[in-house]
């Protein structure tokens, strides 16, 4: 290391392209976290249906896809689906797609430990006044889980947010593959690297952050 | 909707009736074949050692609990234990039914049960704009209607945190009556609230029951259940041991009831 010269000047340099990679980033994990959301939900309502086909279908995807690192579910959903199926992705949306899916499988683990922190009383005090499943799920129990839910959630974006950096290796633009193709040219990776790194501790601070606005507003009438 | 009813005593004038219902949780057989009937009209309390199957009664009646078999036969017509749970359409026309039985029959729980998440208002607007339909603006009117007859004109939009028990217990009173049921269900209204709310919620109870409110209610309140009750009917080991009007009760030469009202009045 005392061979090596740190040149900062370049972070100002290429500092537009690494911004334009982070915009990439945040987006990419903001569709994969926006998948996650709603098939998570659905693997959870199926981990808890009554009917036992179903709760152990959506156990064993649950199981499987939380299993499977990010690597090699993008390469699935990237060349598997192209190659095989003939389902093509642009680069953007397979990133996005496998991390839905990746943060869908964690998501189920969330969603279900928060509908089940819903007292079952609420369910039967609904269920009593003749108003129906669907308007019990989305009105009553629901918004309860919500509260337990953000927390968690919270952490598994930062996780998704962490993971989209592995885009990079099918081509998507984010800041890690800027900050790559420019140390390539540069020969500076370590100032690179360190400030992609710097900025990721500042998003996830803030994400955090607004986490906890979130879960006070929403955790007016906590207790019954 | 309802289906017409099949069962040949349907005919009798009874309001509502229970006929053999019984209710197993894994090996126990919490109910066991209940014949039971109510006129309309009626205060009919339920007393009896705990784990008699009192609650499950209550719950089998509105289906909270569905019964594994027998059926509920309720202004002529009658609605059965389910089946199958593997027939998705016909389990979704079945909870349809379920809820055009549940509209008609109010129930307050032992532990409140009132949604944290939504003021008093909005607790009563639930049922009134989901199962009647009706407009926000009128349901709201009559939300607050709701809450003022149980004395909650303050506190209207409050969350159930900031209320006390007996407060939130006639929440969930209001949001019941609210939907203007046929009958109504206590499970034990006043078991988890502090001794000196007890009375406040015996009172609305009370007031129904001059109302002419048709009433089934579970209680441990022996005094209040001897006062109310037009009939009482003593439950043991998911049976009915003995159906009475309170005198009747009072003077049983029935061995159970005499050993259980023994240890609770003295």
């Amino acid at each position: 290391m005392n061979s090596y010269k740190f040149d900062w000047a370049v972070i100002d340099k290429y500092l537009p392209e690494l911004l334009k990679g982070l915009w990439i980033t945040l987006e990419v994990s903001l569709v994969g976290m926006a998948i996650a959301l709603i098939f998570g939900l659905l693997l959870a309502m199926g981990r808890l249906s009554p009917l036992r086909l179903t709760r152990s279908v959506a156990n064993g995807i649950t199981q499987v896809f939380r299993s499977i690192p990010l690597f090699v579910m993008l390469f699935w959903v990237y060349y598997g689906l192209s190659l095989k199926f003939h389902v093509l992705f642009t680069e953007f949306q397979a990133g996005a797609l496998a991390l839905g899916i990746t943060g869908g499988a964690y998501m189920a683990e969330v969603f279900r430990g928060g509908l089940l922190a819903v007292d079952p009383g609420q369910r039967e005090a609904a269920m009593a006044m003749g108003i129906s499943k669907s308007t019990t799920f989305f009105h009553v129990i629901f918004p309860q889980a919500l509260r337990v839910v953000v927390p968690p959630s919270v952490n598994v974006y930062v996780g998704l947010l962490k993971g989209a950096t592995i885009v990079s290796v099918i081509g998507v633009s984010d800041m890690i593959y800027v900050a790559q193709y420019v140390s390539l040219q540069t020969f500076t990776p370590f100032e690179l690297y360190s400030v992609a790194g710097i900025v990721f501790v500042a998003l996830t601070v803030s994400i955090s952050g607004f986490a906890w606005m979130l879960e006070r507003r929403l955790g007016r009438g906590r207790s019954e | 909707m309802s289906s017409p009813v099949s069962a040949p005593d349907a005919l009798a004038p009874d309001f509502l009736k229970l006929v053999g219902v019984s209710k197993t949780f894994g090996n126990h057989r919490v109910l066991d074949k209940i014949d039971l009937a109510v006129s309309e009209g009626e205060v009919l309390v339920i007393i009896g050692p705990s784990g008699s199957g009192k609650s499950t009664l209550l719950r089998c009646i509105n289906f909270i609990a569905a019964p594994d078999e027998g059926e509920v036969i309720f202004q002529g017509h009658s609605w059965k234990a389910m089946s199958s749970k593997y027939n998705f359409l016909a389990n979704r026309k079945y909870e349809q039914k379920l809820t055009v039985l549940r509209s008609e029959i109010g129930m307050v729980f032992q532990n409140f049960n009132v949604f944290p998440h939504m003021t008093a208002a909005q607790n009563v607007m639930l049922g009134l704009t989901k199962v009647r339909k009706q407009s926000k603006d009128n349901a709201r009117k009559a939300a607050v209607e709701a809450l003022s007859q149980v004395g909650l004109a303050e506190k209207v939009d409050q969350y159930p945190e900031k209320l006390s028990g007996g407060q939130k217990q006639r929440v969930a009173i209001a949001r019941a009556l609210a939907l203007q049921p046929k009958v109504m269900l206590f499970d034990e209204a006043t078991s988890s609230l502090d001794p000196e709310l007890v009375n406040g919620i015996l009172e609305e109870i009370r007031r129904l029951a001059k109302a002419g409110m048709t009433m089934v209610v579970v209680t441990h309140e022996m005094n209040f259940a001897f006062q109310v009750a037009h009939r009482i009917v003593f439950m043991d080991q998911g049976r009915i041991v003995e159906i009475g009007t309170p005198d009747q009760i009072r003077k049983t030469t029935e061995p159970r009831t005499r050993s259980f009202l023994s240890a609770i009045l003295n």
